[in-house]
């Protein structure tokens, strides 16, 4: 049994809230008995072990319970959330879904067969192994969606270890690395998942204040969200001990200010891909940007100044792109770093380095610098090509109030030139009125 | 369009460079200043900046989209961006060309 030791917890902790769904709370006994139920109903429905099952929900009792019941079932499980609904069809495709199971709002389950066969080479391995799989889609920033196929096994084998837990939301998606980490983080220790419907900062915050909550794992953007909106003050956020974030580089100016306004809580920054996982991580402090990486069965290495993983519990590989393993198992994240001693200091892509006559701009070192501003609500920097200094930099803003759009940039440029050495300032600055953040709270960025 | 217009944005663009630059690199407003070379106030950076500004007042004022600084400007015999004055003309010719 895949999830034995869970299951181990699960007893343990039969009176305690393990989710809490729509104002209602579902303990650890009613998990194990839903557990059970799905189980039944998975032979009944006639899905074979090793079957390919598309499941499209979000965090909800039943997606919890039936998650663990694929796994049980030896399925290979491809969550899938409304985030990614324009490119389902393709997605369903790549993934060769056999089994179709659809988790409604209501959180009502329903059952449909897929006219697809999973023959894919990488899958043979997995049934060749026994085991269950995960394939989780990466966002595709750099072009087409990669699905990576996890061993589930792998992944789990962290989770064995006891470790304490926080009352958390699971505001990262069901469908995203970081959403499946969490989940799995808090079940394996007997903690309480905290859905929310609503990813607002303000819904967010009254679920904090309402459930008592803990913990909170996020991204950069909704920090900067959260600050915007000044939705922490209408909210008692006195239980919250710890904000994580990840996805994306943080910017400093964001950090220092979250930093400033709640001095009690732990920030830590965490790190891990789609391809290799989530790293154990430990930041130096909250107000740094400096943090340890690592962790049982992962070893880091930097090669000409970028990052390179080694996972015990890596992916198998892609169902649609060539192996992106070096010959000796080293995944090539492609993320720049700085090293001091254990640390690390994480600058950004390098395919959104931008190269200014041979010096080099990371965006989020000068959308920090313009998020800082006066009236600057969030700000995207990328590059131009130019054929006098190879290339520009540029930066789209969105502006809290409406202000006249040539004294803005030229303020904004100023300001810049302040802090930033001349190549880094940027030369063209847009306004949009629109929002800049993907349904995961990323920045969505813009390519030279 | 009169070169005469083209050339008063180019001189507005220098003032607004003016505004943001560092002393050193401030410019004289005149169709003589050099952007180029020894005699220029200008580095490379500072140069794009002014062109960049440029490009923005020909849109403003004429609802089109120039790329001054392109191949086409980087292989020309005499460089467009010699002086206030040439790249104002050159402004205009492609200017021009687009109407």
């Amino acid at each position: 049994m895949t999830i034995e030791f869970m299951l181990d917890v699960f007893r343990e902790n039969r009176q305690n809230e393990a989710i809490i769904w729509r104002d209602q709370a579902y303990s650890y006994a009613w998990l194990l008995d839903r557990l059970a139920e799905w189980q039944a109903a998975l032979t009944e429905q006639q899905v074979p072990a090793g079957a390919v099952v598309i499941l499209e929900a979000d965090f909800s009792p039943n997606a919890v319970a039936l998650f663990l019941a694929l796994i049980e079932h030896n399925c290979v499980l491809v969550p899938l959330t409304r985030s990614v609904e324009a490119k389902k069809a393709e997605f369903i495709e790549t993934a060769q879904g056999e089994v179709r199971i659809v988790i409604d709002e209501q959180d009502q389950v329903r059952f449909e067969r897929l006219p697809y066969r999973a023959d894919h080479p990488l899958y043979a391995e997995l049934r060749r192994r026994g085991h269950p799989g995960l394939i989780l889609f990466s966002s595709g920033s750099t072009g087409k969606n990669k699905a990576a196929l996890h061993d589930l096994t792998g992944i789990l084998e962290k989770f064995k270890v006891r470790r304490h837990t926080k009352r958390t939301i699971t505001f990262l998606l069901y469908d995203h690395i970081g959403g499946v980490n969490t989940m799995l983080y808090i079940l394996s220790n007997g903690g309480t998942i905290i859905t929310v419907q609503d990813r607002s900062p303000e819904a967010v915050l009254a679920a904090v204040e309402k459930y008592r909550v803990e913990m909170l794992p996020t991204s950069p953007t909704f920090i900067n969200l959260i600050l915007l909106s000044e939705a922490y003050k209408r909210y008692d956020l006195s239980s919250l001990q710890t904000v994580t974030y990840g996805t994306e580089p943080m910017p400093e100016s964001t950090l220092k200010r979250f930093h400033e306004l709640f001095p009690h809580i732990t920030l830590q920054q965490t790190y891990g891909l789609s391809e290799v996982g989530i790293l154990r991580s430990k930041s130096k402090s909250s107000d740094s940007l400096w943090v340890k990486l690592g962790g049982e069965g992962f070893e880091t290495r930097v090669v000409d100044g970028i990052l390179h993983i080694k996972a015990k519990s890596a992916m198998l590989g892609y169902l649609n792109a060539p192996s992106p393993f070096t010959e000796d198992g080293w995944f090539v994240t492609g993320d720049e770093v700085l090293v001091d001693g254990e640390y690390f200091r994480i600058l950004g892509r390098r395919s959104e380095l931008i190269n200014v006559g041979g010096e080099k701009v990371y965006p989020a070192e000068v959308e920090s610098v313009l998020q800082e501003q006066p009236n600057v609500a969030e700000a995207t920097v990328y590059g131009e090509k130019n054929p006098i200094t190879g290339n520009i930099v540029c930066a789209l803003v969105r502006l809290k109030e409406p202000e006249d759009p040539k004294a803005a940039a030229l303020r904004l440029k100023k300001a810049c030139r302040a802090v930033l050495p001349a190549f880094k300032v940027p030369v063209k600055i847009e306004f949009v009125d629109e929002e800049m953040y993907s349904e995961r709270y990323k920045k969505i960025r813009l390519r030279p | 369009m009169e070169k005469e217009e083209v050339l008063a944005l180019v001189l507005e663009a220098v003032e607004e460079w003016n505004q943001q630059a560092e002393d050193e690199q401030r410019l004289e407003i005149s169709p003589e200043t050099r952007l180029l070379g020894r005699n220029s106030k200008l580095d490379s950076l500072g140069l794009v900046n002014l062109i960049v500004l440029v490009e923005e007042k020909i849109a403003d004022r004429y609802g089109v989209h120039l790329t001054l600084a392109d191949e086409r400007a980087m292989s020309q015999e005499r460089s467009p961006f010699r002086s206030v004055q040439s790249l104002a003309e050159y402004a205009h010719l492609l200017l021009t060309e687009k109407k």
